[in-house]
């Protein structure tokens, strides 16, 4: 190794304070210089600015006139002026899940039987041929969302890197993921009635079991009692009380929305809302409530009658009320590559750029804590270089890094392209 | 009489010459007879009344909105023909393209600063569903897709659209002047689409583009076999899929045999017994006499060839291949057979038959000469940004290779997409003659950012993104957001669009 003494000594100090994630491959030291660094922090934006990683880490964020005058790091970058932001956080998708939408056998993301203990990460497959095409629009990290059951608590949500290697499960069952308001059959109420009394029924039990266990403490010889071991399911359910796992909420009408902040006040819990399409109507208690909302960009359309405030403005008004807002593309697994292009939508209808990078970054790394989506020392080596503005679709991911890994943009799509314009009088299927 | 007793395919696109040229003169015979009806009285026989199929019993009502003549100076126009003029005028005059040039003048003609503008002609989606599957998307309104038998020709979109979809508006707001609304992909045959011109009405008839010919509705692959696969009838398989055409073509090719011989028996002053009408072979024949043109969802390049040889076995025209992903495979074959590809930039993956992507497909079909590259939604979302599915195509391609330009991927969604539909005499192009329908941009209409501004149709503006009098509102939107309070219309803010608001806000 050619690092430094300083970067040395700042990567050893790193790993105690954070959880490194890395690939298989052993990253290297790189220096990416003369670089306009969105950091998705306080420091703002920095022209010609140079970041460090070394070991799959962010070890240094240097402003044009902090930079160092040698940079012993294996390898060197000029930037040449181009943009690097935090990687994309991709959100409520099945990515990894399914590959083709109609072959029933290639979808693994629901299942009649799923109830909230439901963990689709035991089935993500980092070799799909969606993950290298995502890689392309700049995503390197997703919160995967299974539709899971059709019971009101669906299962629980997971993290992947988008590295295609088979550590790519950053955290399982990070989140529970409820399903609220309208449907074909029944009735709402019921929907917010059962959560309501799981939350109630599970608080009860919580207390009970603490009350036993401060009993139990206090007794002697053969009166103490082994403690019951909570249920599978009452631990996730502990873990919401405790507010320890984010609740995911999908929820359109304004309605469902107040109910949900309400349970949020009544239990304390970890709420992110999902869908959201009407919440503008209820903004300042959301944003009052301190809820994160996840929700697309570009539904515009009344979908259902608990959708009628759609709009292209939404996030940007939503923003402005003060709410914190993960954009998403809403359900879509194989195109989540245009994520960036969706912010750049909401850029047009009024969102701020930083805000609308941060809505696919910074705020999602936030809600779901991971050690990503920022550009600063000690965070998870996954930025993107750009050839230009990164929501402009005449602009190109250049480079990309996963735990400091640089990785391929080549997908599946890249080779069928090449076949079928390549000079050649044989069959195409000698094109490889 | 109809309007429409004369043959589309005289005013249609240059994809059907190959097959009129074939049997024109036939065709051309039978249906100038046709037209004759009863004015062709011979002595020899007494002739019953003769029976005529009347073509247009569901005629278009439309008006263009109140216009003005109306000069657009100094924009960068993409004319949709190929050519980029910068810092150039736009004249309207009478619902037409007057004139597009440098310098332009005209008296009386109202005057608009569009410096840093772009204008393209209007956005033309020849794949949308829109009013028949419309939002909000309950059951009520969904009356997209007669799924009751393979072969539903005899079906018309025109009759299940809801004018008042709001996704229309929100597609003008987009650009979008023209559009064909199609059935469904459920059916071999899913019935005849119709060509809307993008204006608020509460009737489709005022929406009709009056002179647009239909389309047919055909669906190859997954979805026929997979609907009617899993109710035990045929078709099951993809050859199932293909015998099912034939034996619809067979009974058409043997039906239009029947008119014709009604027709000619006529005319030679004989008193012949009409056939008896069948919508269902109505519909197919239009398309064996080159009225109807055929509209194919079909994605993958092994059926497209199929299909192209189909159309050759019943001496018909295979039309646009929709839903083409795979069209890139078989450029060379759509350009020589005279097939429009109507293409997605990027959507796959949600089917076996939409697995092969590549977001250069409409780049590789439009570098063969004699192409026709079309980049259509089948999306009330992505309706609402064509520019941006087109930009998509453009930029990916020239990082893999091509030269493209602006004013070359504006034809996808313009020009070609208006030849796809049989209506590139009157629209798709800033041309001279030409109706008026044209888009400003506030910036390049390929970027992200791009918003359209003002939108014409035939010369008259149907919406404005800075003044609410052209920004019309279905009837379901209107009074869902009223306010509960007297003398409060605090709520209403709520739906106000952000450029109202930041425009209110700025000026405090």
């Amino acid at each position: 190794m050619k690092n430094t003494y300083l970067l040395t000594s700042l990567r050893c100090a790193l790993f105690g304070a954070f959880t490194v994630t890395t690939s298989q491959v052993q990253a290297e030291s790189i220096a990416i210089t003369n670089a306009t660094v969105y950091t998705v922090a306080e420091q703002g934006i920095l022209s010609q600015a140079t970041v460090v990683i070394d070991d799959g880490t962010i070890i240094a964020v240097y402003s044009k006139d902090e930079v160092p005058e040698s940079l012993n790091t294996d390898t060197l970058i000029d930037a040449k002026g181009r943009i690097l932001t935090p990687g994309f956080i991709a959100s409520q998708n099945l990515l990894g899940l399914v590959e083709v939408g109609a072959v029933s056998a290639t979808r693994d993301g629901s299942d009649k039987k799923a109830d909230l203990t439901f963990d689709a990460s035991l089935a993500f497959n980092p070799k799909s041929s969606l993950i290298a095409y995502a890689r392309k629009g700049g995503v390197t990290s997703n919160l995967v969302m299974p539709h899971g059951g059709d019971k009101v608590f669906t299962g629980q949500s997971f993290v992947v890197n988008l590295s295609g290697e088979f550590d790519s499960v950053i955290v399982q069952k990070n989140a529970v993921m409820v399903s609220l308001g309208s449907s074909r059959k029944g009735s709402r109420a019921l929907k917010l009635q059962t959560l309501a009394n799981d939350l109630e029924d599970a608080q009860k039990e919580l207390a009970k079991a603490e009350k036993a266990e401060a009993k139990n403490k206090k007794a002697k010889g053969k009166d103490k009692k082994e403690a019951k071991e909570p249920s599978r399911s009452q631990k996730v359910m502990y873990a919401l009380l405790a507010g320890e796992k984010p609740l995911l909420a999908y929820a359109d009408r304004a309605t469902d929305i107040l109910a949900l902040l309400k349970l949020k006040q009544q239990y304390n819990l970890d709420l992110v809302l999902v869908g959201a399409s009407d919440a503008v109507l209820v903004s300042d208690e959301i944003a009052k409530a301190n809820v994160t909302v996840m929700m697309s960009a570009i539904d515009n359309l009344p979908s259902s009658f608990d959708s009628l405030h759609n709009s292209l403005a939404n996030v940007a008004k939503l923003t402005k009320a003060g709410v914190k807002v993960i954009i998403s593309n809403s359900g879509e697994s194989h195109n989540i590559n245009q994520l960036r292009f969706d912010a750049g939508v909401a850029i047009a209808n009024g969102l701020a750029e930083t805000t609308a990078l941060a809505a696919i970054t910074a705020n999602v790394a936030d809600t779901f804590k991971l050690n990503s989506g920022r550009i600063v020392v000690g965070k998870n080596a996954d930025l993107v270089l750009w050839s230009s503005d990164p929501f402009e679709i005449s602009t190109k991911v250049d480079a990309m890094w996963i735990n400091g890994n640089a990785m391929s943009l080549r997908s599946r799509q890249d080779a069928l392209r090449e076949r079928y314009t390549a000079d050649t009088d044989m069959p195409r299927s000698y094109t490889k | 009489m109809s309007k429409k007793t004369l043959p589309r395919n005289l005013v249609m696109s240059k994809f059907t010459h190959k097959f009129i040229n074939k049997k024109s003169a036939f065709t051309l015979f039978a249906t100038s007879m046709l037209s004759l009806g009863l004015t062709a009285c011979l002595p020899n026989e007494k002739q019953d009344a003769k029976i005529v199929i009347n073509k247009n019993p569901y005629p278009s009502t439309y008006q263009a909105l109140p216009a003005q003549s109306t000069l657009l100076t100094n924009a960068t126009i993409l004319t949709g023909t190929g050519e980029r003029l910068d810092d150039a005028d736009i004249l309207l005059v009478n619902g037409k393209v007057m004139q597009v040039g440098k310098n332009l003048s005209a008296e009386q003609a109202k005057v608009i600063d569009m410096a840093g503008k772009w204008i393209t002609p209007g956005i033309i989606d020849v794949h949308s569903h829109l009013g028949v599957y419309p939002n909000p998307q309950v059951e009520s309104h969904s009356d997209g897709n007669e799924m009751t038998s393979p072969n539903t020709s005899e079906v018309w979109a025109e009759h299940s659209v809801w004018p008042q979809d709001p996704a229309f508006e929100a597609a003008r707001a987009g650009g979008v002047t023209t559009l064909q609304i199609l059935p469904g992909s459920a059916n071999l045959f899913g019935g005849r689409g119709v060509t809307l011109r993008n204006v608020p009405s509460h009737t489709m008839q005022g929406m009709k583009f009056a002179d647009a010919p239909y389309g047919l509705k055909m669906a190859c692959g997954e979805n026929p076999k997979r609907v009617y696969g899993s109710r035990k009838v045929l078709p099951s398989t993809r050859m199932g899929n293909v015998a099912g055409y034939r034996t619809a073509w067979l009974a058409a090719t043997e039906y239009k045999r029947e008119w014709d011989k009604y027709d000619s028996d006529y005319s030679a002053g004989k008193n012949p017994q009409a056939p008896t009408r069948d919508l269902e072979l109505d519909t197919l024949m239009g398309v064996l006499d080159g009225e109807i043109l055929i509209h194919n969802h079909c994605y993958k390049a092994e059926e497209m060839a199929v299909m192209i040889d189909l159309s050759n076995e019943f001496n018909y025209h295979s039309g646009t291949f929709h839903h083409a992903i795979e069209a890139y495979k078989i450029a060379d074959l759509l350009a020589a057979n005279g097939n429009c590809a109507a293409m997605w930039p990027d959507w796959w993956g949600f089917k076996m038959e939409a697995f092969d992507m590549v977001e250069e497909n409409a780049a590789i079909v439009d570098a063969v000469k004699n192409s026709c590259a079309v980049v259509h939604s089948d999306s009330s979302t992505t309706i609402q940004r064509l520019n941006q599915e087109a930009a998509k195509v453009m930029y990916r391609a020239n990082e893999n290779g091509f030269a493209l330009k602006e004013e070359d991927a504006i034809k996808w969604i313009t020009a070609n997409a208006a030849k796809s539909l049989g209506i590139n005499d009157e629209v798709g192009s800033l041309v001279a003659g030409k109706n008026a329908d044209v888009v400003v941009w506030n910036m390049n209409p390929f970027s992200v950012y791009a918003q359209a501004e003002q939108v014409f149709i035939d010369g008259a503006k149907v919406y404005d993104r800075f003044d609410d009098k052209y920004q019309a509102k279905s009837d379901f939107l209107l009074g869902q957001n009223l306010s509960n309070h007297a003398n409060d219309q605090a709520t209403e803010a709520v739906t106000a669009p952000v450029s109202k608001l930041s425009t209110t806000s700025s000026t405090k």
